[in-house]
């Protein structure tokens, strides 16, 4: 069967006329627009957790803001960031929080430098909580009293989960022994565990001195009585000073403001040389497939740029004990960059 | 009683409205409580926190009830905790007893649901303070308890404990994870599958791949041929459901919901390890289990309450240590923090009225669980007169649906489906067993963490003799255990032999016993 | 001293393979055990034409068997495909789940009759859409 040429030639002009104009509608519709269903992939497996906690917060709002469908999905950090990588249109996006660097600084597996694969979106909130904790009878009343035992040679176990948000405390408390007893630093160990109820395990079972944990887990912890075996107290929240002055009055359970203040800088000093001494927020920010328009990222920046000027998203972030933390995407990467330089320094220091 | 205050109609209908959305969830095979639980999460932020808790606690209890129904009649665990249910269930059903399974497997339940209701209730402090006095050690130990049932399920202990450490090697792949306190390296895989397999094959698509595809690969070898799943099965007179099954079960229940119960409240050992340990137990300690494994009702029992009293053990620790007993509660922490309050060791001190609206919560859910399933059995169990060529396709789109949705969207995970599928055939066909190898999974990956670990922190072996009276008394039961299993394994032996020389020539049975494992 | 023994020390950075290594140890001694005591018995028993191998020696209906693999991979590969033409709208698993449960309906069924086909039509397109609706449009469960 033989079809008369011209038929041919004009079927396949139509054709490549209908693929044109499919095609450049579809790339008029991809510029500069998050449109369809939008899914944000985070760094964690936990729905219960505080990334997704945080994620939702801010999602529901854009969602809201933007009309477009958007749907939080913990899928945990390797295939957050697989997914991520497979996606340019910006129908994937990802939260994440300091791991995602902390994991390349440490060398986990799996964890690349973020600052060069992908496109650093704005940050969103602070967790004020991460802390470290010691027995309620234990010797050690600060943490200074820590560091001037290891000095004098005592081992001091601390309990952390390996590579990442967890470690970079113990790095931090390891290198300023360095710093202020040179040689002594062995004396601090890590005993590598890994969910908080190890952690807890840990303290109880006395195979550590010290665990790290958070005030959101720990709080009630601390306020059991001393003869209770699970009693702990507080010893060092990791955050900056104006931070946590940032958060609720009440602070959180019946643990206020005021007291969780005198856990932080200057009252805990954990040098870094210098005057500078070490602080560590948790922030939470938006990661994006470097290939994406840089139409949705100032559509982004936009929608929670408006979003944070109402104001209503901040009481929901402090009702949930979280710091509110706006930075558009360039000045965020700017300083999660600069905040990753002043971590690997401390990394390369006791290596 | 100012909590009776919270409990207004709407109350009650959220506990059955959970319950019922639960047990579809959990009757689909693939999908499972928490995947329940997780998905109503957001709807309870609007309801405030006594109605959320009230559904929320009706979808985990008739989630984990729900996934007997496939395991019973599709000889697919409908959540991973209902694995030992197909032992016995699915057995049955080929029996034409499904309907009877079914209400043997309710009744458990409710029993398991309400003994794990009052420990939780009564003692759920005190327990508290004694579960933290399981360590690594004891943990290890546990899980190596719950191994040792693979000697006594398998036709051959040889052939068995192979496939259980197959299970455990399989179990392995991908990276000891950091959560875990690893050290994030991957092992047992080639760099190329590293996008893949990070974080290794996921539980739930390995188990309905190699219980629900590889089953419908053998029928399709076989041509797909007598049209009902199920054509034989019985509604009604022959095989009868009566309560008079329970007589003499008393033990086992009782048993079989404290195990449940407690098993549920060790964090990090996992909720599949509830029924597998009491499954264990029934199958050492019973005066006769000799049908245990090929339809008996003692194993419906033992498995059924086990699993459902998780539930009620697996709130001990979230509720009197902050710290979640499963994978269901930790998506339940959500709710609490949603709400802004927090779980901890003074949860049930400072919030007395919440405290009791979950207990009402928890029972209830338990009666609406049971009288939904008692009165829906008999349709729920036409399931197996749906012509097969109807049914097959539906369970690949379910099982499809489940493991992409278990880790909220994951395509690897239903290529897993297939990998499990095509292995569970290749196993049955060279004469593996699956049960033990399934077993050896769903254990070996904390039987690592929980091995090195105390290696890690004791340095050395003898560690786990000498830990803490715990540790011998788990050990005491290890070895019973053993001991136990080989016992039966030369009773059947003698039996068999005894059979075999009476039927034919005795000079053959001598080569036709190595292969009896074979060829079933 | 048996304490000596039985100390062990492990290196944190190799101590992702410290219990592979157990386990590969204790599967090979269990292997070259089944071999000797099984699988060389067996083999002789296949030579002597006693018995046959599995799989290879067996009766099997090739078209049902290979049918449903091959319609396995093909759903499973063309739901991603499709799913990524409508990102995260779950159209990949609606529309491709119709064709699969159409076809190995098809496949399965021994008698084509005019009711059975109707049944299986029926099916292939109400099911997939019921699940999609209440799963991806109800409860916003992300499908492929």
């Amino acid at each position: 069967m033989m079809l008369p040429k011209k038929t041919l030639m004009s079927l396949s002009v139509a054709g490549v006329m209908a693929g044109l104009s499919l095609g450049s509608g579809y790339a008029m519709a991809q510029n500069a627009e998050l449109r369809g269903n939008v899914r944000v992939v985070i760094g964690s497996t936990s729905t219960g957790g505080d990334t997704y906690q945080n994620a939702s917060i801010v999602v529901d709002r854009l969602t809201e803001h933007l009309g477009v469908n958007m749907k939080v999905d913990a899928v945990g950090a390797s295939s957050a960031f697989r997914t991520l990588d497979r996606d340019s249109r910006g129908n994937t996006l990802m939260i994440f929080h300091d791991q995602s660097y902390l994991g390349y600084l440490y060398g986990v597996q799996g964890y690349d430098d973020i600052f060069e694969k992908y496109t650093i979106g704005p940050t969103i909130a602070i967790n004020p909580g991460n802390a470290y904790l010691v027995p309620m009878d234990s010797p050690y009343q600060t943490l200074d009293d820590i560091i001037e035992a290891a000095g004098n040679g005592e081992t001091i176990r601390v309990s952390i989960q390996p590579g990442g948000v967890s470690e970079i405390g113990y790095s931090a408390l390891k290198n300023a022994i360095a710093i202020e007893h040179p040689g002594q630093e062995e004396n601090l160990v890590a005993i590598n565990t890994g969910s908080q109820s190890d952690k807890n395990q840990q303290l109880f079972d006395g195979q550590a001195d010290v665990i790290n944990g958070s005030v959101q887990a720990n709080e009630q912890y601390t306020r059991l009585p001393e003869s209770d075996q699970k009693a702990m107290r507080f010893i060092w929240l990791t955050a900056r000073q104006d931070t946590i002055e940032q958060a609720p009055e009440e602070g959180l359970g019946q643990t206020t403001r005021e007291q969780l203040l005198e856990y932080v800088e200057p009252n805990v000093n954990v040098t870094m040389g210098g005057d500078e001494s070490f602080t560590f927020d948790k922030e939470f920010f938006f990661l994006y497939n470097k290939d994406m328009d840089q139409g949705i990222v100032d559509q982004i920046d936009e929608a929670l740029a408006e979003i944070y000027e109402e104001g209503e998203i901040q009481q929901a972030q402090l009702d949930a004990f979280f710091i509110p933390d706006f930075k558009p995407s360039a000045e965020a990467s700017e300083y999660l960059q600069e905040k990753m330089s002043r971590y690997e320094e401390i990394i390369t220091n006791i290596n | 009683m100012e909590f009776l205050s919270f409990l207004d109609l709407s109350f009650f209908l959220l506990v059955g409205f959970g319950t019922l959305v639960g047990i579809i969830f959990g009757a689909i095979p693939g999908m499972t409580a928490t995947m329940a639980v997780a998905v109503c999460l957001p709807l309870t932020y609007a309801l405030g926190l006594n109605h959320g808790l009230a559904l929320l606690l009706g979808l985990y209890v008739g989630g984990i009830s729900g996934g007997m129904v496939p395991a019973v009649l599709l000889n697919i665990p409908g959540t991973p905790s209902s694995i030992t249910t197909t032992f016995d269930g699915y057995p049955m059903a080929q029996k034409g007893e499904g309907e009877k399974a079914l209400r043997i497997c309710v009744i458990a339940s409710l029993v398991g649901g309400l003994v794990s209701a009052a420990v939780l209730f009564l003692f759920a402090p005190l327990l508290a303070d004694f579960s933290i006095k399981f360590s690594y050690v004891e943990k290890f130990l546990i899980i190596l308890l719950a191994l040792s049932v693979i000697a006594s399920l398998s036709n051959s202990m040889l052939i068995g404990i192979f496939s259980g450490v197959i299970g455990v090697w399989l179990s392995l792949i991908g990276d000891y994870s950091i959560s875990d306190g690893g050290n994030g390296h991957t092992r047992l895989m080639f760099d190329f599958m590293e996008p893949y397999l990070f974080e290794g094959f996921s539980l739930l698509p390995v188990l309905i791949g190699i219980f629900g595809i590889s089953t419908i690969l053998l029928e399709a070898e076989k041509g797909v041929k007598r049209d009902v799943a199920g054509e034989r099965v019985k509604i009604g007179k022959e095989s009868a459901f009566s309560f008079s099954i329970f007589k003499g079960s008393f033990t086992n229940l009782t048993r079989s919901s404290f195990i449940g119960t407690f098993v549920g409240m060790l964090p990090g050992v996992g909720g599949s390890a509830a029924s597998v340990l009491a499954y264990t137990q029934e199958k050492n300690l019973a005066k006769d289990s000799s049908q245990m494994g090929k339809g008996a009702p003692q194993g419906l029992i033992s498995s059924e309450s086990a699993n459902n009293a998780l539930t009620g053990g697996a709130l001990i620790p979230l509720l009197s240590l902050g710290i979640p007993g499963d994978s269901t509660t930790a998506v339940l922490i959500g709710a609490f923090t949603l709400q802004g309050i927090q779980v901890g060791p003074l949860f049930i001190p400072e919030n007395h009225d919440t405290w009791y609206v979950m207990m009402t919560a928890l029972v209830l859910a338990n009666f609406v669980m049971f009288v939904l399933m008692f009165f829906a059995i008999k349709h729920i169990a036409k399931v197996v007169m749906v012509p097969k060529h109807i049914l097959y396709p539906l369970i690949v789109m379910m099982c499809v649906v489940g493991a992409y949705a278990i880790n909220y969207g994951i395509m690897f995970d239903v290529w897993t489906l297939l990998i499990f599928g095509v292995l569970g055939y290749l196993i049955q066909k060279i004469g593996l067993e699956v049960a033990p190898l399934i077993i050896g999974f769903i254990l070996g990956s904390q039987a690592e963490v929980y091995f090195v670990k105390s290696l890690e922190s004791f340095g050395t072996y003898s560690i786990f003799f000498t830990k803490s009276p715990i540790a011998l008394v788990l050990w005491a039961l290890i070895a019973a255990s053993v001991v136990f299993a080989i016992a039966m394994g030369f009773k059947s032996r003698a039996r068999q032999k005894m059979e075999l020389s009476q039927m034919h020539d005795p000079s053959h049975t001598a080569s036709g016993k190595h292969h009896d494992s074979r060829n079933d | 001293m048996a304490s000596d023994l039985l100390s062990v020390s492990i290196d944190f950075e190799t101590s992702h393979l410290y219990f592979p290594t157990l386990v590969h140890w204790i599967l090979g001694i269990l292997f070259a055990v089944i071999l000797l005591t099984r699988v060389v018995p067996f083999m002789a028993a296949v030579r002597r034409g006693e018995r046959t191998l599995p799989i290879i020696g067996e009766s099997r209906d090739n078209k049902r068997f290979f049918g449903t693999f091959a319609l396995i991979i093909a759903y499973f590969y063309l739901m991603d495909v499709v799913g990524n033409l409508f990102p995260y709208t779950g159209y990949g698993f609606l529309f491709v789940s119709m064709a699969f449960v159409l076809l190995m309906s098809l496949l399965y069924l021994h008698k084509w009759t005019r009711k059975t086909l109707v049944i299986v039509a029926v099916n292939a397109v109400v099911a997939p859409a019921l699940v999609w609706f209440v799963l991806a449009k109800l409860f916003t469960i992300t499908l492929p």
